[in-house]
């Protein structure tokens, strides 16, 4: 536990607003922001989502650039190794309650790339996702549909991934560890000393 | 023994016994004694002062030295003290030698000597060894800057010491009261014509913005400022530029009517004070834009100095009664948060070793109290309400644009943005981001520097929000109710700032603020690596801070007038002229004793012709 | 001794200016997705995006200046309120002047800054490096134009302004204070952080600038921040140039009117890059308002 960034994910209390919940639990539900993560071909249906056809923010949806304020991760498309890394440590600075929304086949089950050595199979297993959307791209509507179904779950508390990861985080850093190995982040953050 | 005496010799008496007694713990209780019985002996005399001035001669040789401790002289003298005080406070923490001790009351003595002569003998004499004094101070740390400026500062005295003499000449006296008279009396004389009180005003400008740092004689300053110990810049810059702004009032208190019978009026502003006017705006200016350029924390303080004194000058330039009580303001405001800075400054540079901001960073973990002096000192400087600096600042936006100088007014506007964008630097450069490794173990800053940056951010506190305090003062000076109202508020023709409502209003939404704060989800602390970089993960190895060239694109955008320098230009003439000597020796004194007779031979027949002989 | 009615006002004033901030936070998204063809948001979405980030169940801190920059921010917003004359409730307006009102509005900007240095991200940096930049270029015009308007007036009350308004007609009715309303708008564009102005969050560029590592409860400070300083600053728009308000309703009208034409022109122009924006503000705006404030020496 004695690597970047980690001590402080699980450690902390929670504050329950008893009182204010339902508003709160509504307001989450009418404005998710993205943070646009792009892995993968997904990236690119992203972009007819907020245009005039589309239109997701007239559902309070907007992309927005910084992870702190973000509350719904979209994994658009297959998943390798070294993505995930960045996935992981964007996920980790989210803050509670945050939701994942998997894009298509590939974070399922590894869609076309099922056979190959460098994609991640299962995203389940190193982040909670709470919506899948099944597909070979999933179209604009079925993104839609997603989204909604997110609402949904948000608004009957089903969309519990945050929880999750902090219940059970010591199975999902154990997978991650057995993944990319000990002490990763450090790790990987070293890599690229060199280049800068 | 007259207290005039005790006020002006003490420090000097002190500094020479530090000196003398040269042992550590000795020299700190003698200076600090020296440095605070001026402030004690001007609080005392507070009631004596505002009831009538207090008067000493002094007869020195056959001459006679003439002291006199007025309204005004009594702020000067006392904004000097206040920073003179803290200054012996840094210096215990700072100064490890008697040399230190010695010159820097020495100059405390010269300042204060400079505020209180009443003639032109004892002004003169006390300014060359405030100087002198000051020089010493630069001297043992950087010979070539203190060469700087002491070659503007002797420009400075020569000039002061002809103009002088041309009054002398023309009004045979010395003593103030008598040049005043004198001079109001030659208004209908016309016995010194326009010319001539050109060249005076020419002359006593140049003198006093030499010490003022006013553009484009403000070369010395940056490299003075920086290059000696930084307790003492705070009084440097605190106090010792204090003295040509106390020369530039000096200007129109003995000659200013007959400045204006012989130049007249330039679009309903008096001619002469407009020029001082516009060399106040473009110092202000343009001492701003190169303090934001500026990558070490000296030199950026320096160049604010310079700029901030600018904004007095502006305010004298206005030339109405609020344009005096606004800088005089100033000059209050300018003294402590300058000193502030300087003495915060010395903290950092004492405790790190460093100086420029690509080696800072991260140390408000380390140094909080100081970190609060500073912020404390930014928010006065920046012009935040409710802080003296905003209130000075304001009278003089009010001074400015009443008297309709708009160009002047709005050189203000650019100059306060500029100030905000130099010390956002400064709080990044040293407080924020990632620290250096180097840096883990700084630790607080002494006792004794810590008390100086509290003898100065008090006042900027209380003065901040009771402005009202220091204008029922300065309406003292000015004889007159120029700035009304009460201990809180200030009333003038058109405007009106009530510091304590301001105050009050910011309590009122501070605390609603922090009410929404403290309802949310109690925060958890992380370490400067959490930090959003796209996603990649980062350690203490990575460069998070941006260290250098924090404002390229204001460079880029000021490319073509950053071409020009007024100090590469001084630069350039001082070698030209060092070039056009060498010539000269290599061409005339050539060792030959037989082209040395044909000279005399020369000389002699040029003088034969002439009449001489 | 107590004014109980000011007190009441005040509060009163306060829910009511970070109400209608909001909607205008929602006016200024609407608006902009109609102008692109969309539905657009409903006008309450800030107040929903708000609330969301209060509820937020967990938030992080780099220290105790980067709780205390949105604080601060909040705190000298509703200061800088406070001084402005809304409508016919005259709050402490009679008690500043406009130098003080300009320099509690920027105050805010301090704050933010405050807050986002000490966050130690590059892109908080970048942010701060620009909104100051932007700040020193629009300060002269911003200036300038203050300037005019108060050699006209000959006054620096906003009371008076309002007053004399009142009676001789509008600012804008006279064609130098045209002049400096038109500056006064461009710098508007830059206060209110618009496009081409929008430098300092630069969304696509570095992240939100200033604001990248905020969120949670620091995140709906800043909102409900910009909430405030949008209210106050259109409010000051209107009192300043559109001759103040005697009614709340007339005050919004106002106000809308302002925001719509920042609005029409953020949704139609690109990014400035800093240097860019330094030197269109010190050249045409600049030359305007020296005109402006030569006509009403």
């Amino acid at each position: 536990m004695s690597e970047i960034g980690n001590d402080g994910v699980i450690s902390y209390e929670l504050k329950e607003f008893k009182l204010f919940e339902p508003l709160f639990k509504w307001a989450r539900k009418k404005s998710l922001w993205i943070v646009a993560f792009c892995t993968g071909c997904g990236g690119i249906e992203i972009p007819p989502l907020a245009t005039a056809r589309y239109d997701f923010e007239r559902f309070g949806i907007m992309p927005n650039p910084s992870p702190r304020m973000g509350d719904l991760f979209l994994i658009t498309g297959y998943v390798t190794p070294k993505t995930l890394k960045r996935i992981i440590i964007t996920y980790e600075m989210m803050q509670d309650p945050k939701y994942i929304l998997a894009h298509g086949s590939c974070p399922i089950n590894g869609g076309v790339y099922w056979d190959s050595y460098n994609v991640v199979k299962q995203l389940d297993r190193y982040i909670p996702v709470d919506v899948a959307i099944a597909g070979c791209m999933p179209r604009p509507e079925a993104v839609m549909d997603g989204i909604m179904e997110m609402m949904r779950r948000i608004e009957d508390g089903t969309a519990d991934g945050w929880k999750r990861y902090r219940e059970n985080y010591e199975y999902y850093r154990r997978n991650q560890d057995e993944l990319f190995g000990e002490g990763w982040r450090e790790k990987e953050a070293r890599r690229w000393l060199a280049w800068i | 023994m007259n207290e005039i005496l005790i006020i002006l010799f003490t420090p000097l008496l002190a500094g020479v016994l530090a000196w003398a007694f040269d042992f550590r713990g000795v020299r700190e209780v003698i200076g600090l004694i020296g440095a605070a019985v001026p402030l004690a002996y001007l609080v005392k005399l507070y009631p004596a002062v505002i009831e009538k001035p207090v008067d000493y001669a002094l007869t020195v040789g056959g001459f006679t030295l003439q002291f006199q401790l007025g309204t005004m002289s009594w702020y000067f003298a006392a904004v000097a003290s206040l920073v003179g005080l803290a200054m012996a406070f840094g210096l215990v923490a700072t100064s490890r030698s008697g040399y230190d001790w010695l010159f820097a009351l020495m100059s405390f003595t010269g300042v204060l000597g400079v505020f209180l002569s009443q003639d032109f003998i004892g002004f003169f004499l006390l300014w060359e060894l405030m100087t002198f004094a000051s020089f010493m101070m630069v001297l043992k740390r950087n010979r070539h800057e203190s060469l700087k400026y002491f070659v503007l500062s002797v420009i400075g005295a020569y000039a002061m010491l002809l103009a002088i003499g041309i009054l002398y000449a023309r009004t045979g006296a010395l003593d103030f009261e008598t040049i005043r008279q004198a001079l109001i009396i030659d208004v209908s004389l016309g016995t010194i014509g326009k010319g001539e009180t050109i060249l005076l005003f020419t002359l006593f400008l140049t003198a006093f913005g030499v010490k003022a740092g006013a553009v484009p004689l403000h070369v010395w300053a940056p490299g003075a400022y920086s290059e000696t110990d930084q307790s003492y810049t705070a009084f440097f810059s605190g106090a010792l530029s204090k003295a040509g702004v106390y020369g530039i009032l000096l200007i129109y208190m003995l000659m200013g009517y007959k400045l204006y019978a012989e130049l007249g009026t330039f679009h309903g502003h008096l001619t002469f004070a407009y020029v001082i006017a516009w060399i106040g705006a473009i110092t202000v200016v343009v001492a701003s834009f190169l303090a934001v350029l500026q990558e070490d924390i000296r030199k950026l303080f320096a160049y604010s100095s310079v700029g901030q004194v600018g904004y007095i000058l502006l305010a004298f330039g206005v030339g109405s009664p609020l344009g005096f009580a606004g800088g005089l303001f100033h000059v209050l405001s300018h003294a402590i948060f300058k000193g502030l800075f300087w003495l915060v400054t010395a903290a950092i540079i004492l405790q790190t070793g460093r100086t420029r901001f690509r080696d800072m960073g991260g140390l408000a973990e380390k140094m909080p109290f100081t970190f609060a002096m500073g912020l404390i000192a930014v928010l006065s400087l920046a012009g935040i309400p409710p802080m003296a600096g905003f209130a000075s600042k304001w009278l003089i936006y009010e001074a400015a644009i009443q008297a309709h100088m708009p160009l002047v007014a709005g050189a203000i506007f650019l100059g306060s943005g500029l100030a905000f964008a130099y010390v956002v630097r400064f709080l990044y450069g040293v407080w924020f981001g990632q620290r250096p490794s180097e840096l883990e173990d700084v630790k607080e800053a002494p006792l004794p520097l810590l008390l100086a940056m509290t003898i100065l951010a008090i006042p900027n506190l209380v003065f901040g929000v009771a402005p009202g305090v220091v204008t029922g003062y300065i309406n003292r000076i000015l004889m007159g109710d120029v700035v009304g109202g009460d201990y809180y508020r200030l009333v003038t023709q058109t405007g009106t700032y009530n510091a304590l409502l301001v105050s009050t209003a910011l309590v009122i939404g501070l605390a609603i603020a922090g009410l929404v704060y403290l309802y949310g989800a109690k925060a958890r602390r992380v370490p400067v690596t959490d930090t959003y970089q796209s996603g990649n993960p980062v350690t203490e190895e990575f460069n998070l801070s941006i260290r250098r060239n924090f404002y390229r694109p204001l460079a880029e955008a000021l490319e073509f007038w950053l071409r020009y320098s007024w100090d590469r230009f001084y630069e350039r003439l001082a070698k030209l002229s060092e070039d056009f000597a060498d010539a000269l020796r290599q061409a005339f004194y050539n060792g030959n004793v037989q082209s040395y007779s044909w000279y005399l031979a020369i000389v002699l027949l040029i003088l034969a012709l002439w009449g001489v002989l | 001794m107590i004014d109980w009615k000011l007190i009441l006002e005040v509060i009163g004033i306060l829910l009511y200016a970070t109400f209608m901030g909001f909607i205008f936070m929602g006016i200024e998204r609407k608006a902009m997705a109609r102008i692109q063809r969309r539905v657009g948001p409903p006008l309450y979405q800030p107040i929903i995006d708000t609330l969301k980030l209060l509820g937020k169940k967990e938030s992080i801190s780099h220290g105790f200046i980067y709780d205390f920059g949105p604080v601060f921010a909040l705190g000298a917003s509703i200061a800088a309120l406070l001084f402005i004359p809304i409508a016919n409730f005259q709050l402490f307006s009679s008690n500043a002047d406009l130098i003080v009102v300009a320099y509690l509005l920027e105050v805010p900007m301090l704050g933010i800054m405050l807050g986002a240095m000490s966050s130690g991200n590059p892109f908080s940096a970048v942010g701060v490096q620009r909104g100051l930049l932007t700040m020193v270029a629009m300060q002269l015009p911003y200036g300038l134009a203050l300037i005019a308007l108060i050699q006209h007036w000959g006054t620096f009350k906003l009371s008076e302004i309002v007053a004399l308004q009142g009676a001789q007609g509008w600012s804008v009715t006279v064609p130098a204070l045209l002049i400096a309303m038109i500056v006064f708008d461009i710098v508007f564009q830059a206060m209110l952080g618009l496009e081409p102005f929008d430098i300092i969050t630069a969304p696509a560029e570095i992240s939100m600038g200033p604001m990248v590592e905020y969120g949670g409860k620091h995140a709906a400070i800043l909102f409900t921040q910009h909430a405030v300083q949008i209210f106050a600053e259109t409010a000051f728009f209107a009192v300043l140039f559109l001759g103040g308000a005697s009614n709340l309703l007339e005050l919004l009208i106002k106000q809308i009117a302002v925001l719509f034409i920042a609005i029409f022109v953020a949704s139609i122009y690109p990014r400035f890059t800093i240097d860019q924006a330094a030197k269109f503000f010190w050249k045409w705006p600049t030359i305007l308002g020296i005109i402006a404030v030569l006509l009403t020496v």
